[in-house]
């Protein structure tokens, strides 16, 4: 029987080919669509899963109060592990892992020439391999990280500075300020991509108290805030309140006054509900778009299958009067859709493994292969596919089952107006889909370019940024010199940060707001406002104004934060002791990201050579160099590489332009416009696919008629616009409802933004006219067909 | 008495007024019976065929097959009831397209979930008996209306059926082909199967032994 049943099925789809593969095609992509986006939502949400007791292990925060604002902290003293782990029965253990913020250079000392910057330099205490599930590849697990200066790599660095050789044992040079010896103690597993902790180096934590620059860190044991990212792994997750209230009297017996407020939050929260969430910010949006697609495909589906019903009205006469009941026609068909909803899913695996690379570099994602075998996934997959044989499986069934065998083998069935009504409202809710996504996506890039092009008081075209390490030391003079030669650049500044990358915080305080505020510092010597086109407010009188003893200059944003006259020039402010009196006021620009206003700043302006030789020099610091607008820039990134590596070979030259440091700030976004702009194309496909089918099948049962049309002289475009104008209707009925429904959410996505593009009404109408032309193409091509065909041929057949 | 028809009406409603379709039919049908309906296009021979296959409805009188009162049973019963005795052959063949032949045939046996290897053997029966052995791979398509009609007659007698109603049997073929289907029922009817056919022709009618004429949906006394 079942045999039967799939024998017919495949037989039927064999037979209809187009309207199968459309179909089953129209399935599989917007199935694609979906697994893709599941994909990359259950990897996001299984950040740091894998580690075997990831229920129970914690980071230590702790919410500071500064200057009225409540900042959270997860650096802590050395000792804060330890000694909650002795107050606590609760804590299992403990872990400290300390990140160098500033890349390290590493040399193979066997071969001087392997020589690199490294960002991911960590120290972790012995257990980390115990603590944590990450893998070793080479190396006893309790024993590599317990003797100072031993050191673990990832496989691809033992692959980047050994080869193939073995590294155990083998000794890398460290560089910091001083320069120190690791010696290789064990090779560790890649760390897996979905995990928030990717150390390609881990030093063990027990060489830091012999290095001169942590040796300050290890100076207090009490209960405080320190230098140390620390975690805690309990033995129930119950008992975290206990701990925390643990951690809250271990910090008043260390400091009565403390304000401090402790609190643990689980390691695999961190990923998506960190407090950076650039990267996550629509990981809520993403599994909306998928179960649109998902939606829009299984609509087509059901109104093919309702129109192919009626082709086999016949098929199901027969077999009723033949003996079949209805539950048995409807298993019928439910395994015919069963096997085609598999053959969409075959199809859409194969079309997931071809597209998921492509797909993920589209939206600048690294996902492991091997994501693809875990466990919830597939039980997502499995899910999706249980839940798409039940939708599509359903109404067909239903509906087929009940057809009357006498009505039915009486003529070929002619649709009921129900099954008619139902393939409307099918195309119009597919349109629908595709219109409101095409206006959403037009809208969101109309975004983007906006915010790009807002006016940020910085002029950020054509600057480069070259930052500096202190091993440039007192090299950085003849360097920008050099640089300031080259024909193309015309002028360079100097700050300690690049800009959008962060700044150092003081506390402030002025007459009139005498508590120590919170207030951004830009150390930079004086061509800075030149050389980014800051604007001023009010220039200082005197030229060299940064000659006099510790001027500072301030934007408007720092007027009003500390309540100073419309004309602060000669008023001061206080940095704990030192008093700056201010020389000048800048207008606002933007050093951060958008979305928040902008924050008061001051400017410690220094000369230009004394700039150069401290900030640049000797704690390495930004370089900003302003080119020509129409310069060859590769050109000129090489003669300033060459200039580099002449004064600095230690470290490699690297660089950033300040427009594509600009741009990554809305990363997110960008991912968001991507993302509409693949399944913008994915809804119209779908939605044309299935417009073409209807509109195939429309055009067969009706063909009768138009043969009688035809007969008594009705013209091929009469007969055209006759069919035709049965679907556009519905589309300029989609059109109606997509557009305030796409104007809401886009209008309610804009409100995140402080600079907000306005909904132009000439978007709705570019989409609406753009479905329409896709629609009257997909239309016409097969009323034209019907139009122009014998109609003695269709008379005869009936 | 194989079934018996008392006084059947069945009407529609055509702008508030009655058009009966069936207008107070009586008939009684022994077994063995080869009966014959003729009568113009619309005068309710299928109608009555269908009532009589348990395939329509009908709004008044008695209906009684085998034993069993049709009228008052319920749906379910009532296909479980012509399933088990009743075949139906049609003008348009009424083949599966997507099934070849062999699988046509198969098709009521598989409803009647006999086993596997029990429906091979009846299938290959029944291809022999219509000397089709040679034909059994190929889709409806690919045959003649005669032959059509034959894998029709050979589907509608594979499940053993005491009555076989035939609607127009012979209507889409040509007279050659139609003799030899008619020669082909007046075998089976003389093998004990009950046949009633609806037709318009005399010559063929005149191969049953009782002719019933309709017109307008009521039974004409002889002319």
């Amino acid at each position: 029987m079942l045999k039967n049943y799939i024998k017919i099925a495949w037989r039927n789809l064999v037979k209809n080919k187009l309207s199968g593969f459309i179909t089953i095609g129209g399935l599989a992509v917007g199935l694609t669509a979906c697994t893709q986006i599941l994909f990359y939502v259950a990897h996001e949400r299984s950040y740091d899963s894998f580690h075997t007791d990831s229920d129970r292990i914690y980071a230590v925060e702790a919410q500071v109060n500064m200057g009225g604002d409540s900042i959270y902290m997860n650096s802590m003293n050395a000792t804060v592990g330890e000694l909650t782990e002795n107050a606590s029965p609760a804590v299992s253990s403990s872990l400290r892992l300390k990140e160098e913020y500033k890349p390290v250079i590493i040399t193979n000392t066997s071969q001087p020439g392997t020589r690199f910057s490294e960002k991911d330099f960590s120290y972790a205490d012995a257990n980390f391999f115990d603590f944590f599930s990450f893998k070793l590849k080479n190396g006893n697990t309790a024993t590599v990280l317990s003797k100072p200066y031993s050191l673990v790599l990832s496989e691809d660095m033992a692959k980047k500075y050994f080869g193939n050789q073995n590294p155990i044992g083998e000794t890398l040079s460290v560089r910091k300020d001083s320069t120190y010896l690791f010696t290789v103690t064990g090779v560790m597993e890649n760390t897996p991509s979905n995990s928030s902790l990717h150390p390609d180096f881990l030093a063990s934590l027990s060489s830091m108290p012999t290095m001169k620059e942590f040796e300050r860190d290890f100076d207090s044991e009490v209960f405080r805030l320190g230098a140390f990212p620390t975690y805690l792994k309990l033995t129930n997750p119950t008992a975290k309140n206990a701990v925390e209230n643990t951690m809250q009297k271990l910090s008043i017996q260390g400091n009565a006054e403390a304000s401090d407020v402790y609190s643990l939050s689980l390691l695999t929260d961190k990923h998506l509900n960190g407090r950076d969430a650039s990267n996550t910010r629509y990981i809520r949006i993403f599994p909306l778009i998928a179960v649109l697609i998902l939606l829009l495909a299984l609509v087509n589906y059901l109104s093919l299958s309702t129109a192919r019903a009626t082709l086999r009205s016949k098929e199901i006469g027969v077999r009723k009067v033949n003996g079949a009941s209805r539950k048995s026609v409807a298993f019928q068909f439910y395994v015919e859709s069963t096997l085609y909803v598999i053959f969409a899913f075959l199809l859409s695996v194969a079309l997931s493994v071809v597209l998921n690379p492509w797909f993920f570099s589209l939206l600048d994602i690294e996902i492991d292969a091997s994501f693809f075998l875990n466990k919830n996934f597939l039980l997502i997959l499995t899910c999706l596919l249980g839940f798409t044989v039940l939708a599509t499986g359903f109404y067909p069934a239903l509906v087929m089952s009940a057809f009357n065998p006498v009505e039915n083998l009486r003529s070929s069935r002619a649709s009921k107006m129900g099954e008619e009504r139902l393939r409307k409202v099918c195309t119009t809710v597919q349109f629908v889909i595709a219109i409101a996504l095409l206006i959403s996506g037009i809208i969101i890039h109309q975004q983007l370019d906006y915010v790009r092009g807002v006016d940020t008081g910085l002029n950020r075209s054509d600057v480069v940024m070259v930052t500096l390490q202190n091993t440039m030391g007192t090299n950085s003079t003849p360097f920008r010199n050099e640089i300031e030669k080259l024909s193309q650049v015309t002028s360079t500044a100097v700050a300690q940060y690049p800009i959008y990358k962060g700044y150092n915080m003081f506390f402030a305080s002025s007459e009139q707001v005498p508590d120590a505020t919170g207030l951004p510092i830009f150390s930079v010597d004086d061509d800075f406002f030149k050389t980014l086109g800051v604007t001023w407010e009010t220039k200082p009188d005197d030229e060299n104004f940064y000659s006099k003893s510790d001027p500072v200059i301030i934007n408007e944003a720092a007027i009003s934060k500390f309540k100073l006259g419309p004309n602060p020039i000669g008023e001061s402010l206080l940095f704990g002791n030192s008093k700056r009196e201010i020389v000048g006021v800048v207008k606002d620009f933007h050093f951060e990201n958008l979305d928040a206003p902008i924050n008061a700043v001051a400017l410690f302006v220094n000369s230009k050579t004394k700039a150069t030789t401290n900030i640049l020099g000797k704690s390495g610091g930004c370089l900003f160099v302003r080119f020509q607008p129409e310069s060859d820039v590769p050109q000129l990134l090489s003669k300033m590489e060459t200039i580099y590596t002449q004064y600095d070979s230690a470290t490699p030259f690297e660089y950033q332009f300040l427009d594509d440091a600009f741009d990554t700030m809305f990363r997110s976004e960008e991912r968001l416009s991507h993302v509409f702009n693949l399944f913008i194309i994915l809804a119209m496909l779908i939605a044309g696919m299935g417009l073409f089918a209807l509109a195939t099948f429309s055009a067969q049962q009706r063909m009768k008629e138009l043969g009688v049309r035809k007969v008594l002289g009705a013209s091929v475009l009469q007969l055209t616009t006759l069919l035709s104008f049965d679907f556009l209707k519905l589309i300029l009925l989609a059109i109606l409802i997509a557009s305030p429904l796409a104007w809401y959410f886009m209008h309610e996505w804009l409100q995140d933004f402080n600079y907000k593009t306005t909904i132009h009404w000439w978007v709705f109408l570019g989409a609406g006219a753009g479905a329409l032309v896709l629609a009257i193409l997909t239309v016409s091509f097969q009323a034209i067909k019907a139009a122009l065909a014998n109609p003695v041929k269709s008379l005869r057949t009936e | 008495m194989l079934l018996q028809l008392n006084h059947i009406y069945k009407w529609v409603k055509q702008g508030g007024k009655r058009v009966f379709l069936l207008n107070d039919i009586s008939l009684d049908v022994e077994e063995g019976e080869f009966i014959s309906i003729m009568g113009p296009s619309g005068s309710g021979k299928s109608t009555l065929l269908n009532v009589i296959g348990m395939l329509d409805e009908f709004q008044e009188g008695e209906y009684i097959f085998d034993g069993e009162p049709v009228h008052s049973l319920k749906e379910k019963q009532r296909s479980k009831l012509y399933k088990e005795y009743i075949g139906f052959v049609f003008q348009a063949y009424h083949l599966i397209d997507e099934l070849t032949v062999y699988e046509n045939i198969e098709t009521p046996l598989l409803y009647k979930n006999i086993k596997s290897s029990e429906r091979k053997a009846l299938v290959a029966d029944m291809l022999d008996r219509f000397n089709i052995v040679g034909k059994k791979d190929l889709f409806p398509a690919q045959l003649s209306g005669g032959q059509q009609q034959l894998v029709g007659i050979a589907r509608a007698l594979i499940a053993k059926p005491k009555l076989i109603l035939a609607d127009e049997p012979t209507g889409n073929l040509n007279s050659k082909q139609g003799e030899e289907i008619m020669e082909l029922f007046k075998e089976l009817n003389a093998e004990g199967v009950t046949i009633i056919q609806a037709t318009h022709s005399e010559s063929n009618a005149a191969y049953g032994n009782r002719i019933i004429h309709l017109l307008d949906g009521s039974k004409q006394l002889q002319p």
